[in-house]
């Protein structure tokens, strides 16, 4: 009996040295992998166009060149494009996680009668997809929405994906939690605003962080509504147009004869790292104010008593 | 003198017409879409300024920056046309699904002399039968003489170095390329910085697979008819060259040089970014392509300073041993070809067609192409001895894409009837034909090296443009609503792209094999529905081109 | 006890009790019906675009009953496609892959930061691993092509090992594309995926952790009986999810990566469709080949959800 103890200790020792070794060497090897490729896309995009051409560019530019980024901020349309990808960012995110997060309430209450009806209905529209043209006659046609700032918000004000963390992680919360909310006299309403919400901050900061990215990298209902309307242009907009057009122009229509004096410094290699770039740093900004939610995690233990 | 004074009349003429012909008409704001990515003009563009405050029509454009024929699917669903539409390569679905009204309605000598005479000689080609036109083509239409200074379209291009290595040979056949880089590469395996030399480059991208594809129709000495050849000799009778018994030879002749290390097997799998990549490194001998296609590399290189690296078209054609004997003489340069259906329609939804189509009648004006093309005189150009010119700072802000967003209108030029070739005062139309700007541009190990061979322009390699056949060029003709030729198109180009490097990288001895197991596989689609229907419509293209 | 509480009125039935009972939760359907019928338009209402799949749908027909009916036609061409079987398997395939080893890697890195306690540490790496997430895939594409080229880092490394003679073929092969694809979905996405077990591990009632520390429990012993059953019910209702989505391998990675040689084994339904559909007008065949996916996906889903009932674990719906 001693003995066994005694190397289960042993053994457990060993295991609380070894480990953190074995796993912080594990880590900085996949840190390392994942890095690299992107301190080069950020290299590639501080390097000449044309020299990028050639390839070979590790993980400092070769020929330094801030050509794409003056190309891409120079634009003045692109504030205006940055301000109204911002404010649609934001709020879309505080309508989703509002929204998503009442529902997953209303449905991780297994009393509630609708509960079944709701959730499979909410499920199946992960997998149905009436196609494009339909989607499209009814945002632009049935409600009017295109030509519109609207159309950025309200057809996004939900996600089904979402709403299921939400719920599955409201579900792990402890029942007593609401049930003495209820003796208390507490309606759902507020045991929903009062209790559980505030309980969820980790994972509405990884739903937000779902959201916002989501949101911030729509291009495609500008391209769909909106494109006739500069003012109404969101920055992946712009920047998405300004790759196609750096494409097209490395293409060269062929009957424009400009061709022997086309020495452009932008080429689709630079932009595109560079549009990465842009794109992220926003996010890269407001991600560490999210992940103190999800990696430092609570303390539930006071209230499960 | 007396051209001059005449022109000057003209001038003042239509300087004077034009503001009394505005006067009575109403500013308009015209919504305009672009079947191509293009950034938005400034607000304060100089060109769009002067059209409103000229003309009164201020534009509101969109451009694509997704798939096109997604978009024009969602438009014609949802009827949602601009005033202006430009289709770029999928304009047909638009005629078809009844977006465009007909501009033959507005268009007569009368009304529209300077549009009447833009398309005249081509009714035959641009009408359709019930007489109707849909859009004034963008692009095509030559003025005077067509200033041809360097091959844009496709060739067998070759490192200058190599010519220079070899002591400036002609090369004319298929063999005696390979040969000549078989010969370089032999005696310099590496370049400078000790990398190696590739031979021969086949991209093999998606829809630029071309450059597997296309080359046989040009060994056997025709322009580029996109898929097919059509045997003028022969009543016009399309074949799907490259299953044909001749193109053979040619895809051995790759194997053959597979095996000798000349292609590298990666060539087959890189995608684009990587083939220029490669390209601009300086390390690949030769190639089938576009010059378009391949521009950026030259850029690069031309930007290291590594002329030599830079290529030169030569027009291969196939070794008599190939064709029975038979001496080929190349065409590779092909008559200029009038763009149909491309370029702005007036869509149904236009409340003034009568006044979109004077605008093109406008802008087509020698006064407003000059503004259109080369810009204001004095800022973007100046004129010495009647020639237009370009100052250093000139030709850099053309090159601009920023200067261009504020001081060009090509974002609505690009799909507007617009004059190519010679001015009649002996100009180019456009400032990229201009032979002194090209000269200028021009590296001096370019000029020595032209020296060396006797000629002026990259051109003078090629045997003058053919005439052009009576059917235009036969990728020209359009499927897209005929969905089952189409899909036998696509199924054509898949097939080529799997079969034929499998039979370059193959053993020898199993050419004959994976060949006719390739045919079959060609046959099998089957391809007659695609060769048939363009058949049908070549023939009708001649038949229409004769009765006019 | 609540739910005992719960379950009696059920048994008793009774319209009466019904309504009673749907009006004690009035705030419950207050805060679930407007939403449910947001959700009605947006996802339900444009599904009247199905009824095109037994069409030959052309956008340009205003009324949409003048597109002629054509029954299972559109259904019939796909299927009769030669190559219908090979997309549906590299379908399956590359989603199988990328869910199996997309979700095992996930949870690795999430436990593998769980145990960190230099906040500093966990932070960065957690915050390095997710970048990739915001590469495009034409750039990530293009690094993978030089990376496995001929001449590429990967067939340098094996050769200086010894573990090849000859540079390997990888991306001209089509036995390998698969797996090229996994690895970069694993690479790209890992760091993301595993913000969900992250976070769902917050929950997770430190105190258990000290109790098991009592018990004597070592680090492996705590992940296997803490952590781990910490995310079960995430991982399940995940799973779930995921078997609903086999039909989902992707189109980018595949589009960018699927050059000719390995077209038998690199084409999806997403990519075939694309090839097909609208860009030949072929409009329904393309709503066809939705709605199949649509259909496959949700028995695909209750099957799951059915399996993971009997086996008294967490489900979706």
């Amino acid at each position: 009996m001693t003995d066994t103890n005694l190397t289960y200790k042993k053994s457990k020792r060993r295991q609380d040295i070894v480990f953190p070794i074995v796993n912080a060497i594990l880590l900085i090897i996949l840190m390392f992998v994942t890095l690299y490729p992107v301190l080069n896309t950020v290299a590639i995009s501080f390097n000449d166009g044309t020299d990028a051409l050639r390839g070979g560019i590790g993980l400092w530019p070769r020929v330094w060149s801030f050509k794409s980024y003056e190309s891409l901020l120079s634009d003045p349309a692109t504030y205006q494009a940055a301000w109204i990808s911002v404010s649609r960012t934001v709020i879309t995110t505080i309508l989703n996680l509002v929204l998503t997060s009442m529902l997953a309430f209303t449905l991780s209450r297994k009393e509630y009668v609708l509960r079944h009806f709701l959730t499979t209905m909410m499920v199946l529209t992960m997998y149905v997809n009436a196609g494009l043209i339909p989607n499209y006659l009814l945002i632009s046609k049935t409600l009017n929405l295109s030509k519109t700032y609207w159309v950025y918000i309200i057809p996004t004000m939900f996600s089904c994906f979402n709403m299921i963390v939400l719920r599955t992680y409201i579900s792990g919360l402890p029942e007593a939690l609401v049930e003495s909310a209820r003796i208390d006299g507490a309606g759902d309403f507020r045991i929903f605003w009062q209790i559980i919400f505030p309980l969820c901050k980790p994972v509405l900061a990884t739903v937000a962080l779902f959201v916002a990215v989501g949101s911030w990298n729509q291009w495609f209902d500008t391209h769909l509504y909106n494109a006739g309307k500069p003012y109404l242009h969101t920055l992946q907009y712009l920047l998405k147009m300004k790759l196609a057009t750096t494409q097209a122009s490395a293409n060269a229509a062929k009957s424009t004869a400009d061709a022997m004096t086309s020495t452009t410094q932008m080429t689709p290699i630079t932009i595109r790292c560079a549009i990465t770039v842009v794109s992220a740093v926003p996010i890269l900004i407001v991600y560490p104010f999210l992940q103190r939610y999800f990696v430092t995690g609570m303390v539930l233990g006071s209230v499960k008593g | 003198m007396k051209k001059l004074l005449s022109v000057l009349l003209m001038l003042a003429l239509v300087l004077a017409l034009v503001p009394a012909a505005i006067a009575e008409e109403e500013p308009i704001t015209v919504s305009v879409f672009v079947g191509n990515p293009r950034e938005q003009p400034t607000p304060d563009n100089k060109i769009f300024k002067k059209i409103e405050d000229e003309l009164g029509i201020k534009f509101e454009f969109e451009f694509l920056a997704g798939d096109l024929d997604e978009t024009l699917a969602i438009k014609i669903a949802g009827e949602d046309y601009a005033d202006l539409m430009d289709g770029g390569n999928s304009a047909d679905t638009l005629i078809n699904a009844g977006a465009l009204i007909n501009l033959m309605d507005y268009i007569s000598e009368e009304k529209t002399p300077n549009i009447w005479t833009h398309i005249q000689p081509y009714l035959g080609r641009l009408l359709y039968d019930d007489g109707s036109l849909y859009i004034i083509p963008n692009f095509g239409r030559n003025y005077n003489a067509q200033i041809q200074n360097y091959c844009n379209g496709p060739a067998f291009w070759i490192q200058k170095q190599v010519l220079e290595w070899a002591g400036y040979p002609q090369v004319k056949t298929l063999n005696e390329y390979f040969d000549l880089i078989e010969r370089f590469i032999a005696e310099n395996p590496t370049n400078e910085d000790g990398n190696p030399y590739t031979g021969f480059e086949i991209l093999c991208d998606d829809w630029r697979s071309f450059c597997l594809r296309n080359p046989v129709q040009h060994l056997v000495g025709r322009p580029n008819d996109g898929d097919v050849l059509v045997d003028i000799n022969d009543n016009y009778r399309v074949e799907a060259f490259v299953i044909q018994p001749y193109a053979k030879p040619y895809y051995a002749k790759l194997n053959e040089e597979f095996h000798k290390g000349i292609i590298n097997k990666d060539t087959f799998v890189q995608n684009y970014d990587q083939y220029i990549a490669k390209l601009s490194s300086g390390t690949v001998l030769g190639m089938f392509d576009q010059y378009w296609d391949f521009q950026s590399a030259t850029d690069a290189l031309v930007t290291a300073g590594m002329d030599k690296y830079t290529y030169i078209g030569l027009p291969l054609v196939y070794d008599p041993e190939y064709v029975d004997g038979k001496e080929i003489e190349e065409h590779y340069l092909n008559g200029a070809v009038i763009n149909v259906n491309r370029g702005y329609g007036i869509s149904v939804n236009c409340p003034y067609p009568e006044r979109m189509v004077q605008l093109f009648e406008t802008l087509l004006s020698d006064e407003w192409q000059t503004i259109l093309e080369w810009g204001i005189e004095g800022e973007d150009y100046y004129v010495e001895d009647g020639r237009f010119l370009r100052t250093d700072e000139q030709k850099k802000n053309s090159q601009s894409q920023p200067w261009k967003n504020a001081n060009t209108a090509y974002a609505l030029m690009d799909g507007l009837p617009k004059k190519q070739g010679t001015r009649d005062d002996g100009n180019a139309w456009e400032p990229g034909n201009q032979p002194e700007l090209y000269f200028d541009l021009m590296s001096d190990y370019d000029k020595d090296f032209l020296k060396a061979y006797g000629y002026k322009v990259p051109a003078d390699f090629f045997n003058p443009p053919i005439e052009l056949a009576p059917y235009g060029e036969a990728w020209q003709i359009d499927y897209v609503n005929e969905p089952d030729v189409s899909i036998a198109e696509t199924d054509f180009v898949t097939t080529q792209m799997k079969y034929l490097p499998e039979i370059i990288m193959c053993d020898p001895a199993e050419i004959d094999g994976k060949w006719d197991e390739f045919v079959q596989a060609v046959e099998d689609i089957p391809i007659s529905t695609f060769i048939d229907y363009m058949q049908e419509q070549v023939l009708k293209l001649v038949e229409k081109a004769n009765g006019n | 006890m609540s739910q005992m509480v719960q379950a009696k009125p059920k048994k008793r039935g009774g319209i009466g009790e019904f309504f009673s009972k749907l009006w004690s939760q009035k705030q419950l359907m207050l805060m679930s019906v407007p939403i449910a019928i947001y959700v009605f338009i947006f996802s339900y209402a444009p599904m009247w675009g199905w009824i095109t799949a037994f069409m030959k749908y052309n956008p340009k027909n205003k009324n949409l009953f003048d597109n002629p009916w054509v029954g299972w036609d559109n259904f019939k061409w796909l299927f009769n496609r030669q190559e219908w079987l090979g997309v549906l398997r590299n379908t399956l395939a590359m989603s199988l892959i990328n869910l199996v080893f997309g979700t095992v890697s996930a949870i690795l890195l999430a436990v593998l930061l769980n145990e960190v306690v230099t906040k500093a540490f966990k932070r960065t790496v957690q915050t390095v691993t997710y970048l990739p997430h915001f590469l495009s895939l034409v750039i990530v594409v293009s690094m993978a092509q030089n990376i496995f080229a001929s001449d590429g880092a990967v067939n340098q490394l094996l050769l200086s090992l010894h573990i090849i003679k000859e540079p390997v073929f990888w991306l001209g092969e089509g036995k390998y594309f698969w797996w090229l694809v996994g690895a970069i979905n694993v690479w790209k996405e890992v760091g993301w995926n595993s913000i969900i077990y992250i976070s769902t591990m917050t929950s997770i009632d430190p105190s258990l952790y000290e109790a098991a520390s009592i018990d004597g429990a070592g680090r492996f012993q705590k992940i296997l009986h803490v952590t781990l059953p910490g995310i079960k019910s995430t991982f399940v209702v995940l799973l779930i999810m995921n078997i609903g989505h086999l039909l989902e391998a992707g189109f980018e990675i595949q589009y960018l990566m699927g050059q000719n040689l390995v077209i038998d084994w690199s084409q999806t339904i997403d990519v075939f469709v694309m090839k097909y559909g609208i860009s030949k007008m072929q409009y329904s065949v393309g709503v066809a080949a939705g709605m199949f996916k649509s259909v496959v996906s949700i028995l695909l889903l209750f099957l799951a959800n059915f399996i993971a009932k009997k086996l008294d674990e967490d489900t979706l719906i």
